[in-house]
């Protein structure tokens, strides 16, 4: 390990920057590819590298953190700080679909017949599925929260098994939506009606993929012992985001489900 | 009544000012009175009445919308594809 007089993380040479890098612009014009020569191979081997890329890449900062303690107090700041700020941008990133529904919606054009839902569409009960679907996150908001309790306890096994059911309680949602999206009487192309719900809802499930393996790897971590009761930064910031990812179903809910039906 | 109907129609010259509508995009005031129009005819017809008063709808919607969009409603009209509630 360095020696050095000052507690911030002097990071060693990595390759998974070059490598993500890589898989972004791979990514990216595999998408252009897909859409004019209908080959998804270039966008696939894309999201195999960017995938590799954040399994090591993070197995690494697991490393530093963990096991070589290079994650101080400072340094644990800027984590926090980091996903602050990344939480912040995609904040943002849903904005700009709510921009767009309300946009389409509260103004709704001669060609929807001026009414919202436009003529033609029959939207999801809101009462129905989705109610639940909010239930279901809104109690693994409460799970999550039990869980960070226990690991600040020091209990090992109950924190356990609050991560173990809240990643159950967001299969749970994954689930119904999937269902809800195979039996739905619209589709992506139904006009502006079936493309800002399926974006934006699309988007948001995509994030509750995401979340949910963010906590399963915090569940490993934690039964690998690799959290103690005050530093745990990695749960924190997967509580942070699977709250983040609630609360902007919580407005999918409100403006497009409920208000939009 | 219809004695103030036929004088306002006779007066016409052009769609007056509508505060429900105060911008610049009249979208909605054509959209409005082409609709209106149609629940009129609609309406009055089903009492047996005279569906002069109606007329003054059509004024208004014939000096505001564009032509293509009027024979494109009349063709959604009669295709039963016409989006609003009539």
């Amino acid at each position: 390990m360095a020696h050095h007089s000052h507690p911030y993380h002097m990071v060693d040479p990595s390759p998974w920057p070059l490598t993500g890098a890589i898989a972004a612009l791979l990514m990216t014009s595999g998408l252009a590819v897909w859409f004019h020569f209908h080959s998804t191979s270039l966008m696939l081997l894309g999201t195999i590298l960017l995938t590799l890329t954040v399994i090591q890449w993070w197995r690494d900062i697991v490393r530093e953190g963990t096991f070589q303690g290079h994650h101080t107090p400072p340094v644990q700041k800027g984590l926090r700080y980091g996903m602050i700020l990344f939480i912040t941008s995609e904040v943002l990133f849903f904005l700009g679909f709510f921009w767009a529904f309300n946009h389409s919606s509260l103004a709704p054009t001669p060609e929807l017949g001026g009414n919202w839902p436009p003529a033609g569409i029959t939207p999801l009960d809101p009462f129905e599925v989705p109610l639940l679907n909010t239930a279901v996150l809104l109690a693994s908001g409460v799970t999550v929260t039990w869980a960070h309790h226990a690991i600040m306890e020091g209990k090992r096994k109950q924190a356990i098994h609050a991560l173990a059911l809240t990643i159950l309680l967001g299969s749970y949602f994954t689930f119904l939506q999937a269902m809800e999206y195979n039996e739905a009487p619209f589709t992506i192309a139904d006009g502006v009606y079936g493309c800002t719900f399926f974006v934006a809802t699309g988007f948001h499930g995509l994030h509750v993929l995401i979340g949910s393996t963010f906590l399963a790897i915090c569940l490993a971590r934690q039964i690998q012992h690799h959290f103690t009761s005050e530093h745990h930064f990695g749960f924190e910031a997967a509580a942070w985001y699977w709250h983040f990812v609630d609360v902007v179903w919580l407005f999918l809910y409100i403006s497009i489900y409920w208000w939009g039906s | 009544m219809a004695e103030d109907i036929k004088t306002k129609l006779e007066n016409y010259r052009t769609a007056p000012f509508d505060a429900r509508f105060p911008n610049q995009n009249q979208t909605r005031n054509c959209w409005s009175n082409y609709l209106d129009y149609h629940r009129c005819q609609k309406a009055l017809e089903a009492k047996g009445e005279d569906t002069l008063p109606c007329q003054w709808y059509k004024r208004v919607y014939t000096s505001l919308c564009p032509i293509s969009w009027v024979q494109k409603w009349d063709d959604q009209r009669a295709e039963g594809t016409f989006p609003g509630k009539i």
